[in-house]
């Protein structure tokens, strides 16, 4: 079995390039012209996208769905990341988050997962209908996803993270024995960013 | 002998529409495990009561579905116009929104398929015991109540593969 590692020099290339403009012109029009809106993989097995939100891009998202100030500060007391993945091979590739690392300044993070936000959500007493529209909004934990299957949602972060790093890896085959693919993105900012939704 | 063996032959053909369907399952449609479908019994935006346990004897096209998410954005206006196209079919439409408001329902559905007369999940607890893979989600159920297929996120309903599917799902089993 092969250990396929893709260090994706492209992306942090374009990443650079797309905050260095940033920084020189104040806007991220540069990253808008990208296909993606924003760090990305891509090749013919899988397509990756990683878009860093900022704190008042969730609290009006939440917002506009009604969700209570309360609701809006727990959110935002966060670091919230899309992720969208595409399974473009032909056979089934698994989404395992619990199998990614994510690391900022050498340290392991965990994605705050359903355990953390129901215990939020009932510290709050947060009606169902909110906790069922923000349960669909997050990146499900486990999926083996199928030929042509796209999945999205977000991955949360504990608020005090500044930069971090993803490795993502993916068994692939409906019995996890194919070829592993492991994708990296590395420096990714938190909360912001000017990612375009 | 002949006429016994047409007859057996004119039998098995009658009997395998379901296989033929599922030898030309379109891309990001899969065949899934033929259980119960779970319960859903649910108002219309319009308040009228629904009951799927009360509804068989033909395909139902059971679809969730969220205004914010943009997947579902993207598809529901192909919904709309695949629509028209099986018209002369009995598959039968059953379009949840998960978890809002009838104000958010409105507005989205009153611009890209007005026609649409969603139910409303509004708690959203009904779309979590289907257990969708994520929103939108579409799930095909046969006349007999079983879960017979899944589509695999957003799709393109009004494509030719994908009418055509449906055409000889909800044509073999209801005429």
């Amino acid at each position: 079995m092969h250990n396929k590692r893709i260090n994706s020099l492209s992306l942090l290339t374009h990443a650079a390039l797309a905050l260095a403009l940033s920084i020189a012109s104040g806007s991220f029009v540069a990253a808008m012209e990208k296909p993606y809106p924003g760090p990305f993989f891509e090749n013919d097995e899988l397509l990756m996208v990683v878009i860093p939100r900022t704190a008042e891009q969730m609290a009006a998202f939440y917002e506009a769905r009604g969700f209570p100030q309360r609701a809006i500060d727990t959110v935002t007391a966060t670091c919230f990341v899309t992720i969208h993945i595409d399974n473009k091979s032909r056979h089934i590739t698994w989404l395992e988050t619990a199998n990614w690392q994510l690391t900022s300044q050498g340290k392991t993070l965990d994605i705050l997962g359903s355990e953390y936000w129901d215990a939020s959500w009932e510290q709050i007493d947060l009606p169902q209908a909110f906790r069922s529209t923000f349960f669909w909004t997050q990146l499900p934990p486990v999926v083996d996803l199928h030929a042509d299957e796209p999945v999205g949602g977000n991955i949360v972060l504990p608020g005090n993270i500044e930069h971090f790093d993803i490795e993502a890896n993916f068994r692939t085959g409906a019995d996890k024995q194919g070829e592993p693919l492991q994708v990296r993105f590395t420096d990714i900012e938190c909360g912001t960013t000017q990612a375009q939704p | 002998m002949t006429q016994r063996l047409a007859g057996l032959l004119i039998i098995l053909l009658l009997q395998t529409p379901l296989a033929t369907a599922a030898d030309d399952i379109p891309l990001g449609v899969m065949r899934i495990n033929g259980l119960d479908a779970p319960g859903l019994k649910l108002d219309s935006i319009d308040g009228d009561p629904y009951d799927l346990s009360t509804t068989g004897g033909h395909w139902r096209f059971v679809h969730f579905w969220a205004s914010w998410c943009g997947p579902c954005r993207r598809e529901m206006p192909s919904i709309q116009r695949m629509m028209p196209l099986l018209e002369d079919t009995d598959l039968e439409f059953v379009i949840v929104n998960t978890a809002e408001t009838e104000d958010a329902v409105f507005e989205f559905l009153g611009i890209v398929a007005p026609e649409l007369v969603p139910l409303m999940d509004t708690d959203g607890t009904v779309t979590q015991v289907w257990m969708p893979r994520g929103l939108p989600s579409t799930f095909l159920v046969d006349p007999a109540g079983k879960v017979q297929y899944l589509a695999l996120g957003d799709r393109e309903w009004d494509k030719p593969a994908y009418v055509a599917f449906l055409r000889r799902l909800a044509g073999t089993d209801h005429k």
